[in-house]
């Protein structure tokens, strides 16, 4: 009696949505507010773009914010886990959420494909991060192109400014790691927070370090604050960003000040200027078209193209894990993993992944081009 | 460190200062005459930074729609709250005051958007956008507060500006905005080169001042402000409306608020969460001053503004632990000068 | 004898029954997910309960707090392969010191300045969390291990659901408690104001930093269910948002209540997450509602309930206390002999920038007299009596009580000499029984610590207490009124009620300030009956009053003031005929 009565009280409140046989139920947290929300607005509105069926198979997208706050990105994974019945969890949009859901992913034995920067989400690898991919690139595979861009260029020394969370702080772990290899003097480390509305105190700083360039490590438009601020203090040296300004917006609040502003990117950035013969071209130039046309012209952002990739990583295990069981069996959900790992060449957005046991990443030096800002314009340097 | 880079340091906390001391400033004037601490305004900072940016890119701004929307709610709330009232006056008053005024505000903001009209009625256009929703929604969410204990309405506070800054991001999206400066001019002084924006900033914030201490000391509004301020039961027995007094402290902080937004979109990036951050160093000023004294709050705001400025250059990473940590002992100082006045409900 | 009644308040079979909830078939699993954040967040918002809702602190930092147990637990955990169980033990200890150490600066701030304290040293903690590299910086550490019982692992949401319910009902209980014990009524007496409660000899400092810490104690034990339970830690919980939630969940349950912090757990979590499946069918997905429209709910259901929720669910009103009327009466005092000189004003000073308020004024009282000391408005009465009672400290002067010098002694100290008063704004709590409010009286007569209190070891103390307070009741003549809310009486009785309740400290002198005022004829008449009937029983009275016809009849001598200074000093009869007298009292009513 008291089942039947739970059972009813649950389809009234619209708990258990009517399980379709053979759906592939795909779960997704990522940050669409808070301070990660430029990131997860875009991954939001690509999530939309998603086809709605794969290999035959219909497929639910349930999409939930977690405003990159780790107890909500948990317990929206364990709500898509035993509520919506995911086979996969896409997310999230910041390293610490991320790495938070990664014991959850282990324990329900079903998959996760982070958004994030952090290479320790799926590094150094264990029994929990076998669970575990991702697809933007790990940050160390940007900061040596960074440094490599910098010695070549002949920078000897560099100023540090990067956010006061774990974006800055993982940036400035591989980047000065890159730098030592590279024989570059870190010569100032400054942190500023997301919504600061002023940083000379630390600009201050980084000019009478006297450096030959200056790396900020910010994603999105805050990013723009320092080098403005640098330029009116009269910094006449390089500027290098990092692949998380890389969107219009960025552009547009940087306006003159951004000019001539070094950064790694994906190749998605640059899509229109890569040689015919990359495949990536084809893929990026595709994502780029869906969501202008859902979003408005210009509107894309690389960020956007994480969700694309995650999207493309997980439908291209599909047919594999069919064989293996039905959605929503334990049997697919493992296919859906060993599909991945198994995944060699697959072209994305961001990259092409060559995944391995010991690599959930799979990125190689494919996945990033140097970018320079021109004419308020990105532009691929060669 | 050598002069310059303290005296570039000063400029710097100063005209953050002068931002948080007109943050502090209304802080203080809600308090006084509502006991609300109005977390939310530093929402109406980012809404007038946003509206103005938006209105200088020659789109239409977001905020007119929730500007529209808030005058119906207030005006239905407004209908409930005085059911069975028929005085057809005031029922003019109030569809006035949240209908029509507002409408009128959006027609003229959708007339004027796409032309670019310039500068100054950009500006002009901002403030009149952003300033009624400050009021509108003390009628919605306060009014009907008016005699809850200071925790609830503070509560109340919190949760408005949960939704406001959930109405931000769908209407702004999250990426920031700047916008044009009043005045491009920078003005040489020694090693100091100080921009016309900044010069604004510290000039509408004198003439502010100035303006609200005449206010308060000079019309009979303002007297009438100051009593509800000191003793809102004495104030009513005397037959001022503190509906009226609430809803006028409620637009000033609005006005100010916008104000500050427009002020700063030129010299920093604004989003829409913005306003918290800038809001609290308001509220920290305003409390640091006693909560009560409008000098005192100006003071404490220019202090903190000046503490942030050489902790970001002294240990960045650690700037909010200096800043908050340097906030105890004057706290502590205040509370013993203050020590035994019993805790008012 | 077993103290019965809390089994009876909080019905523990039937609560231990419910830990099983989650095993019942075709329980959907994320229900119990839900329900254990809940748990996490009730616990916490219980200790907000305590500092907040009944103590009157405004924190900001509560999810700081949980903060420091968690990370305690798995840093020990993690990196030292110390037992989960262990780190509860230890993020107590760790929570203990840390929030002594806050809230010993906390707890001396007022008003404003304590909520704003509160954010500074969140923010501050928060910032350093964020930075240290044993804490894993912003990434924090994960793979935190989980809870076992005999080597298994409690990995399902309902193994780790019986753990924290277990947690709530034991916070709960011992929420209760501590409430019921002489530490909590100590708390509780804050809210009548700290002067009151200091001038029956509560510590307010110590009772404030007692709410404080055990509320942080609260807090960091649900830091450490959390951080076994997310399995993961990193600043991000422990930011402002998420104290502002606790907050909000304890406001909207009732923030005076315990069950209301439950019920406020369990409303928020719930309304969240149902936020999150009805809004995108409302408004599709591109946009993200949630905040919004639980914002405005929020503001909906405080104008609606502005005292929270569980008022209006459950008529909260005061618990009925049986009293043991067999209970070993307290030790008394050794009165003085009659006639003997007991206090000694000389040379009593005290000026406020210019304005001398009172001018080097002397008198005295001695054992078993009733003398009133009066004056007209602004005579300098009030200041008199707050530089008697240490709530004023004088410039110059001496007070001699029993031949003892207590000038500039605190409200405490003055208690704790045998001086016991009144209130001309009756003081009582509002929240509490007459019985419970004439006990606080008691407060320096009793020892019981507060943890006593929490194990319950204080009953045979506190039903001592409770057999003074309801003999002192029947003394004045109110002891059918003993359960019924104070605020709930007539004004008049308020103030037999703080007779009664000073009556409590076993006093050798009571000082009634304008106990007549705002009385009405009769209650004025019953008033006087009383303080003669006490008079009689040996009670040596100071009252301070307004009413010259009320104290006529009734004092020994009178001692009259006007413009700071003593006019006149002497029987009552005599003091009347004096000419500077009626012209002070004539002068000012004209």
């Amino acid at each position: 009696m008291l089942r039947i009565r739970a059972a009813a009280a649950a389809i009234a409140l619209g708990l258990v949505g009517p399980a379709l046989a053979d759906t592939i139920h795909v779960g997704i947290t990522i940050s669409t507010t808070g301070p990660a929300a430029s990131l997860g607005v875009p991954q939001r509105n690509t999530i939309a773009l998603l086809p709605k069926e794969i290999a035959g198979q219909a497929v639910e997208y349930t999409v939930l914010d977690d405003g990159a706050d780790s107890t909500r990105a948990v317990a929206n994974m364990r709500k898509l886990l035993e509520e919506g019945k995911a086979d996969i969890i896409l997310g999230t949009s910041t390293t610490p959420a991320s790495l938070a859901m990664i014991n959850v992913a282990a324990e329900a034995k079903v998959a996760m494909v982070s958004m994030s920067a952090s290479a320790s989400i799926i590094a150094p690898m264990d029994a929990a991060k076998r669970w575990v991919f991702k697809v933007p690139q790990n940050d160390s595979l940007m900061a040596d192109a960074i440094a490599a861009h910098m010695a070549a260029a002949g920078v000897k020394s560099v100023g540090f400014i990067g956010f006061n969370d774990a974006y800055g702080d993982g940036w400035w772990k591989e980047f000065s790691r890159a730098a030592g290899e590279k024989n570059i003097a870190i010569v100032a480390n400054e942190r500023f927070a997301r919504p600061d509305t002023s940083v000379t105190g630390q600009v201050l700083k980084l000019v009478a370090a006297k450096p030959d360039a200056v790396l900020i490590a910010g994603s999105g438009t805050p990013a723009a604050l320092p080098q403005k601020t640098l330029h009116e203090r009269g910094y006449a040296g390089k500027y290098y960003q990092t692949h998380g300004v890389a969107n219009n917006d960025f552009l547009r609040v940087g306006g003159k000040d951004v000019e001539g502003t070094i950064l790694p990117a994906g190749p998605i950035l640059v899509a229109a200027q890569l040689p015919d013969s990359n495949p990536i071209k084809a893929k990026a130039l595709e994502y780029v078209a869906l969501y202008d046309a859902a979003n408005g012209a210009g509107s894309v952002s690389t960020f956007g193209g994480h969700a694309y990739d995650a999207a493309t990583l997980f439908a291209a295990a599909v047919p594999a894990a069919l064989k293996q069981g039905k959605p929503g069996s334990a049997e697919f959900r493992a296919g859906l993993r060993d599909g991945m790992e198994a995944q060699k060449n697959l072209v994305m957005t961001h990259g092409i992944a060559t995944m391995s046991a010991e690599d959930h990443n799979g990125f190689d030096t494919r996945a990033r081009v140097m970018v320079t800002i021109q004419n308020g314009a990105w532009k691929l340097l060669p | 460190m050598d002069s310059t880079i303290l005296l570039i340091l000063l400029q710097d906390g100063a005209v953050n200062g002068a931002i948080y001391a007109l943050l502090a400033l209304s802080l203080v004037l809600v308090f006084a005459v509502t006991r609300v601490i109005y977390v939310a305004q530093g929402e109406f900072v980012a809404y007038g930074a946003l509206t103005y940016a938006a209105l200088d890119g020659g789109q239409l701004p977001g905020s007119v729609w929730l500007l529209c929307g808030l005058g119906v709610a207030a005006f239905i709330a407004g209908l409930w709250q005085g059911r069975g009232q028929t005085d057809a006056g005031l029922l003019l008053r109030l569809g006035l005051e949240t209908v029509l005024l507002p409408g009128a505000v959006a027609l003229l903001a959708i007339w004027l958007a796409p032309l670019k009209p310039g500068m100054l009625v950009e500006v002009a256009l901002t403030l009149a956008i952003v300033t009624p929703m400050s009021p509108l929604l003390y009628r919605i969410a306060f009014q009907p507060l008016a005699d809850a204990p200071v925790l609830v309405l503070l509560i109340a506070a919190v949760a408005l500006h949960l939704a406001l800054t959930g109405l931000g991001l769908v209407f702004f999206g999250p990426e920031g905005f700047r916008a044009p400066a009043f005045s491009e001019a920078i003005l040489t002084v020694g090693p100091l080169t100080i921009p016309g924006q900044a010069l604004w900033i510290g000039g509408l914030t004198l003439a502010l001042m100035v303006a609200l201490f005449g206010f308060f000391g000079r019309t009979l509004t303002g007297k009438a402000l100051r009593a509800t301020a000191v003793n809102r039961l004495g104030a009513r027995l005397v037959g001022i409306p503190t509906e009226r007094a609430g809803l006028i402290a409620f637009a000033l902080a609005g006005f100010i608020g916008a104000l500050s937004g427009v002020l700063i979109v030129p010299l920093t990036t604004v989003y829409y969460d913005s306003g918290f951050m800038i809001g609290l160093r308001g509220f920290t000023a305003a409390i640091i001053g006693g909560l009560g004294s409008y000098p005192g709050a100006v003071l404490a705001a220019v202090l903190v503004g000046v503490a942030e400025s050489f902790s970001s250059f002294w240990a960045s990473a650690f700037k909010e632990v200096i800043v908050f940590t340097a906030i105890i002992p004057v706290l502590l100082w205040r509370s013993l000068r203050h020590g035994s006045t019993e805790e008012e409900e | 004898m077993i103290p019965s009644r809390f089994v009876s308040l909080w019905p523990l079979p039937a609560l231990l029954a419910a830990l099983l909830v989650p095993w019942l078939p075709g329980m959907p699993a994320f229900w119990v997910t839900l329900a254990n954040y809940t748990g996490i967040s009730a616990i916490v918002a219980i200790g907000l309960v305590v500092l907040t809702g009944i103590g009157g602190m405004t924190s900001f930092g509560q999810a700081t707090i949980l903060g420091l147990g968690a990370y305690t637990t798995a840093v020990l955990s993690k990196y030292y392969d110390v037992s989960p169980w262990l780190g509860l033990p230890a993020g107590l200890v760790v929570t203990a010191a840390g929030a002594a150490l806050l809230g010993a600066i906390t707890v001396r701030l007022s008003g404003h300045y304590l909520a704003l304290g509160t954010i500074a040293w969140s923010v501050g903690l928060y910032y350093t969390f964020a930075n240290l590299d044993l804490l894993g910086r912003n990434d924090g550490i994960p793979g935190i291990p989980p809870l076992s019982i005999l080597d298994v692992k409690l990995l399902d949401g309902r193994a780790s659901f019986s753990v924290i319910w277990i947690g709530v009902i034991l916070a709960a209980l011992a929420t209760n408690n501590l409430l019921d014990s002489r530490a909590g009524r100590a708390i509780r007496a804050l809210r009548g104001g700290s002067v009151a409660a200091a001038s029956f000899g509560v510590d307010t400092p110590r009772a404030r930093l007692l709410a404080f810490v055990y509320a942080a104690l609260l807090a960091g034990s649900a830091g450490w269910l959390y951080a076994h339970m997310q399995r993961s830690v990193n600043p991000t919980p422990f930011g402002f948002y998420p104290s502002i939630q606790y907050l909000l969940m304890t406001v909207i349950g009732g923030a005076a209540h315990v069950p209301g912090a439950l019920l406020g757990a369990i409303l928020v979590t719930t309304v969240n997450d149902r936020l999150q499946d009805i809004l995108p069918r409302l408004f599709g997905a591109r946009g993200n509602y949630e905040t919004i429209v639980f914002g405005m709910l929020l503001i909906a259901v405080l104008q609606w309930a502005p005292n929270g929720l569980w008022p209006l669910i459950a008529r909260v009103r005061p618990r009925r206390r049986p009293i043991r009327p067999d209970a070993a009466r307290l030790p008394l005092r050794t009165m003085p002999p009659a006639g003997s000189a007991l206090l000694e004003v000389s040379g009593l000073r005290r000026s406020f920038g210019g304005l001398v308020a009172v001018n080097d004024v002397d008198f005295g009282l001695a054992a078993g007299e009733i003398v009133g000391l009066i004056g007209p408005n602004g005579a300098g009465k009030s200041t008199t009596f707050n530089l008697v009672t240490g709530v004023d400290t004088p410039n110059a002067g001496r007070v001699r009580f029993q031949g003892r010098d207590i000038t500039g002694l605190p409200a405490r100290g003055i208690a704790e000499a045998g001086i016991a008063r009144t209130f001309q704004h009756v003081k009582l709590v509002p929240t509490m029984s007459v019985i419970e409010n004439v006990a606080i009286g008691a407060h320096l007569r009793g020892h019981a610590s507060a943890i006593a209190g929490l194990l319950r070891l204080d009953r045979a103390e506190d039903a001592r207490l409770y057999a003074e307070a309801a003999r002192q009741l029947v003394r004045v003549g109110l002891a059918e009124a003993a359960d019924r809310p104070a605020t709930a009486l007539p004004l008049g009785q308020q103030r037999i009620v703080e007779i009664a309740r000073a009556l409590c400290l076993d006093p050798v002198l009571l000082l009634l300030d304008e106990p007549a005022a705002g009385l009405r004829h009769h209650e004025k008449a019953e008033l006087a009956a009383l303080l003669r009937r006490l008079r009689a029983e040996g009670v040596s009275i100071l009252l301070v009053e307004h009413d010259m016809e009320f104290v006529m009849g009734l004092v020994d001598r009178l001692v009259v003031m006007d413009f700071g200074t003593k006019l006149a000093e002497g029987p009552a009869e005599q003091v009347r005929q004096d000419p500077r007298v009626i012209e002070a009292y004539l002068g000012s009513v004209a």
